[in-house]
């Protein structure tokens, strides 16, 4: 844990010195890449060793600290998400520097270099602690530093709107924490979480109130649907690497709340188990389908990340229900899938959206409708974003397919158990759902945005994004990779995970998830594409090789204009989901596109929100600022009370 | 690895491109023509390994990867598959779901690279091929759902080899509602009528002719046997459901896996020349039922 701490302090020292010396950016930035490069890897080296299998002795806060001792610790779980946090920290940041480089002129940059480093350390700390109030102080902390970092580009009108939503959202889940640890302590001082876990199991509706809430809560955060209204706005409004971090990250807090109130609550009722698997499934659809319908590309990827939290609920939803259910093999599946899973989604969320970054850099627009072809300027950024999107799709032999394996098979055993648990196979088939929308949806992204031809004139000719800026999807891109090869590596220290969450249900249970067998698969396959590819090359030499236009049935002069957009290749897909997913059609002589609005933010929210100003504006009658009113709100107010004591019987 | 497998998966590379010319065949004597040769795509395939490549300027890389993809992962795939019906060359748990996953990935490479090319035909057929493909995974899935519970197996060799056979007595009902669902499948994955028309002559109506518009020579060689490769394939699937050979010798499990893609090659012609392409938007009310087929089967095991 000490290095956990000195890790902490290295990164918050960072931050402080690229303020310090903002007046010499060069020197200031080497000197962060520097700190925040060793405070990361002082923090992930206890978190491999706790993956594989050490344990570290908890750092404990005991004498002046209110609401019981301030206990920060790091088992598997914590350390699960330590390392997703720094590593894919450390990316961001490192993009973030060479990103915000040239706006130095008219922006305090150091300033969200010091968020950044802030943000990060948060998380780390979010993730460690072991108490609810430094847990709550962390969150809080993590909130706003997430929310001025969001509103960085704020002479922006949507970026202050998503700030704004975010902050709101952000808030009422903070609100409801204190209400769950509130609910959870019942007026016991001591909110150290293994006091909570003392409290547990309870009788009546408290348990079933408290994991209500903790869904609701943590959900929030996660962005789950219905509660994803403020994720899209957010994540498109903040600057790329900023996105990269909260997308891939920021709401992973949700996720390892929902852990940790599982680790700490025990055994789950069936109803909940359920409840998660549903919302999973919700989720994981939905996302996906309105990633379909969006052409602005920081849009779709957010929506994406709705749909990767639905795949880790599905995961979470099946460990609980294994846990419910009596099934330990299951439970551990379930929840190892969901941890792996959330590690692999940060890794390659944060690649798409760095990639998407240098892509905004590079041409200045975020529709991708208006471009194509940058394969061919942009390939470095092409290659690493192509990986992202495979792995993203859970396409063997990278990260994604791995995770969605364990989930599946969680799910598949769940259907073959006996008993109700066999509804799981459904979610199974949800899941390939899922994956073949997701296909479609990435085909449309890398086609549309780096292949082909551009489908508009730019103003300027996009080149390829600078060396620092490729260099970090070069590492995340690897990290996919490495992942999807060495399942048999990865896959034990995530059944770790699983059986810490399942708890006393795993009853030490050695889970075999195959991952032997299936790294022979994945190796193979990446070796047998390899020789494939070079056989084609080898045999393909000295063959006549003529280069000519795109042959297009006979049409002599194919113009730009006419390559297929992203609105055409999602409308068939779209057309089936018409009726639940808020997709409008515009169609005129010469074009063609699709708008989507959010139904619950939209539909719901905006509308609900509009309700209550009017309604306050009625009230704001009472409020004329004149004395005599005042006076005579006072005397109609004691006359009240006093016939209410009459009428109830009781005399002054 | 035993020596039938590698035979079995040998008679496979080998038969393959037979197929659609035996389902060509087939149409051609059912509408009273007499069609080109059976064997006609062997000789297509070695005239077009003998020539060059005519590339668009728009391409890149990925254009030229895909072929290989295609056919790499297709290949891959036959190793999970109990071709022999007895043992696959490679199994692990839940290997199920990177059969499926493969052929995501050779779909991925394939529609990348229509996209490519840049031309609104490719880009037409790709979001055809995307979204009929995300009726026919889950679909897929359910009849793997259905065996995995039939056999109690989770992965490919024990759902279709010997825990297969043993069940047929029990489970017939569930079995055949997945054959037939798998089947429907194979129409739908391999671009055949009702879902797709490969002999239709309008790119406008096309949908995995229209994707490969731009590969030539030995690149459209390569998707070309992909494309028989992958039907074969499915017709594995099929037999493995319909006709389980654990019990036999090699020489008579091999002569059915032989004799079985004959049958299933003919009944594809006979459904070709039976009925017309359905329109796009019932293609997946099509695979839906497919899926709710699978879904019958699954409920019948339910304990």
């Amino acid at each position: 844990m000490t290095l956990v701490a000195l890790g902490v302090a290295l990164i918050l020292l960072a931050g402080l010195a690229a303020v310090a010396l903002a007046p010499r950016p060069a020197a200031g930035e080497t000197l962060f890449r520097i700190l925040f490069g060793a405070g990361c890897i002082a923090g992930a080296l206890p978190a491999l060793s706790v993956l594989s299998g050490a344990t570290v002795p908890d750092l404990r806060l005991v004498p002046v600290t209110p609401f019981g001792p301030w206990v920060f610790g790091l088992d598997a779980l914590s350390a699960v998400f330590l390392f997703t946090v720094l590593s894919v920290g450390a990316a961001c940041a490192y993009y973030g520097l060479a990103y915000l480089a040239h706006e130095r002129g008219h922006r305090a940059v150091a300033i969200a270099h010091l968020l950044l480093a802030v943000l990060v350390a948060a998380l780390a700390l979010t993730v460690v602690a072991r108490a609810a109030l430094p847990f709550l102080i962390a969150w809080e902390v993590m909130a706003v530093a997430a929310y001025l970092l969001v509103v960085l580009e704020h002479e922006r009108r949507e970026v202050r709107r998503a700030g704004m939503i975010y902050v709101v959202a952000t808030h009422v889940g903070t609100l409801l924490l204190f209400a769950l640890f509130a609910i959870w302590a019942g007026g016991t001082s001591d909110l150290s979480f293994s006091a909570l876990a003392a409290h547990a199991p309870f009788s009546g509706a408290r348990g079933g109130t408290i994991l209500a809430v903790a869904l609701i809560a943590f959900g929030l955060k996660a962005g789950a649907v219905p509660f994803h209204f403020w994720l899209p706005e957010a994540h498109a409004a903040a600057p790329a690497h900023v996105s990269a971090l909260m997308s891939g990250v920021v709401i992973k807090m949700g996720i390892y709340g929902l852990l940790r109130t599982l680790v700490l609550f025990g055994a789950p009722p069936p109803w909940w188990g359920w409840l998660v698997l549903a919302l999973g499934a919700v989720s994981g659809v939905l996302g996906v389908v309105w990633a379909l319908a969006q052409h602005d590309i920081k849009r779709l990827l957010a929506f994406h990340s709705v749909e990767n939290v639905g795949i880790i609920l599905l995961g979470i939803g099946a460990g609980a229900l294994g846990i419910a259910y009596g099934h330990p093999l299951i439970a551990v599946l379930g929840f190892a899938g969901a941890a792996l899973h959330t590690l692999n989604h940060a890794l390659f969320k944060s690649l798409l959206f760095l990639g998407a970054g240098s892509v905004i850099h590079a041409t200045g627009t975020r529709e991708i409708d208006r471009l194509g072809g940058l394969a061919r300027r942009m390939p470095g950024t092409a290659a690493t974003f192509l990986v992202g999107a495979a792995a993203i799709v859970g396409l063997p032999p990278l990260n994604g397919f791995v995770s969605e394996w364990v989930v599946y098979q969680a799910l598949l055993r769940g259907a073959s158990a006996g008993g109700v648990i066999q509804l799981t196979g459904l979610a199974a088939v949800v899941l390939a759902f899922i994956g073949a929308l997701a296909l479609a949806c990435f085909v449309k992204v890398v086609g549309v945005l780096y292949l082909g031809t551009p489908r508009h004139a730019l103003s300027t000719e996009p080149r390829e994004a600078e060396p620092a800026l490729i260099r970090p999807l070069v590492a995340l891109a690897a990290a996919c990779g490495a992942i999807g090869l060495v399942p048999v590596v990865v896959v034990p220290s995530a059944l770790r995970v699983g059986s810490l969450v399942a708890g006393a249900a795993a009853g030490g249970l050695q889970v075999d998830a195959g991952a032997g067998p299936a790294t022979a698969f994945t190796v193979g396959l990446a070796v047998s594409l390899l020789l494939g590819w070079g056989a084609y090359a080898v045999l393909g030499r000295g063959r006549e090789r003529l280069e000519a236009g795109t042959w297009s049935c006979g049409y002599p002069t194919p113009t730009p204009r006419m390559a297929y957009t992203a609105s055409s290749f999602a409308a068939p897909l779209l057309s089936v989901f018409r009726s639940f997913t808020g997709v409008r059609t515009h169609r005129s002589a010469e074009a063609f596109s699709t708008h989507a609005s959010d139904p619950v933010l939209d539909g719901v929210l905006v509308p609900a929100w509009r309700g209550a100003r009017t309604a306050a504006t009625w009230v704001r009658q009472v409020q004329r600022g004149g004395l005599s009113v005042y006076l005579l709100l006072v005397g109609a107010a004691v006359v009240v009370s006093l016939l209410y004591l009459v009428v109830a019987g009781r005399h002054p | 690895m035993s020596g039938s497998e590698l035979i079995a998966l040998g008679i496979l590379g080998v038969v393959a491109p037979a197929l659609p010319g035996i389902a060509g065949k087939t149409k051609s004597l059912l509408t009273g023509r007499r069609g080109p040769p059976v064997l006609q795509l062997y000789a297509d395939l070695r005239k077009l390994l003998g020539k060059g490549a005519v590339y668009s300027r728009t391409t890149t890389w990925v254009f030229r990867a895909a072929p290989v993809v295609v056919l790499v992962t297709l290949f891959v795939a036959a190793l999970l598959l109990p071709v022999d019906g007895r043992e696959a060359p490679a199994r692990f748990t839940g290997d199920l779901v990177a059969f499926a996953g493969l052929l995501a990935l050779g779909r991925f490479a394939l529609v990348l690279a229509g996209l490519d090319t840049g031309s609104s035909f490719e880009g037409l057929g790709a979001s055809r091929e995307v979204t009929i493909a995300s009726f026919a995974e889950p679909a897929l899935l359910l009849c793997f759902i259905a065996l995995v519970l039939v056999t109690g197996d989770l992965s490919l060799s024990g759902m279709l080899g010997s825990p297969l056979a043993a069940a047929w007595p029990r489970a017939g009902a569930s079995l055949s509602l997945v054959g037939i669902s798998l089947f429907v499948l194979l129409l739908a994955e391999n671009s055949r009528v009702p879902v797709d028309d490969p002999a239709t002559h309008l790119e406008l109506t096309m949908i995995h002719e229209v994707i490969v518009l731009d590969h030539s020579g030995p690149d459209l060689a390569l998707i070309l046997y992909g494309s028989a490769f992958k039907l074969t394939l499915f017709g594995v699937l099929v037999l493995g459901v319909f006709v389980p050979r654990a019990g036999l010798s090699t020489p008579a499990a091999l002569a059915l896996l032989v004799a079985g893609l004959g049958v299933v090659a003919v009944a594809v012609g006979v459904v070709e020349s039976a009925m017309a392409r359905l329109r796009l938007v019932r293609v997946p009310q099509l695979l839906v039922g497919a899926g709710a087929l699978a879904l019958f089967a699954t409920i019948l095991q339910l304990a």
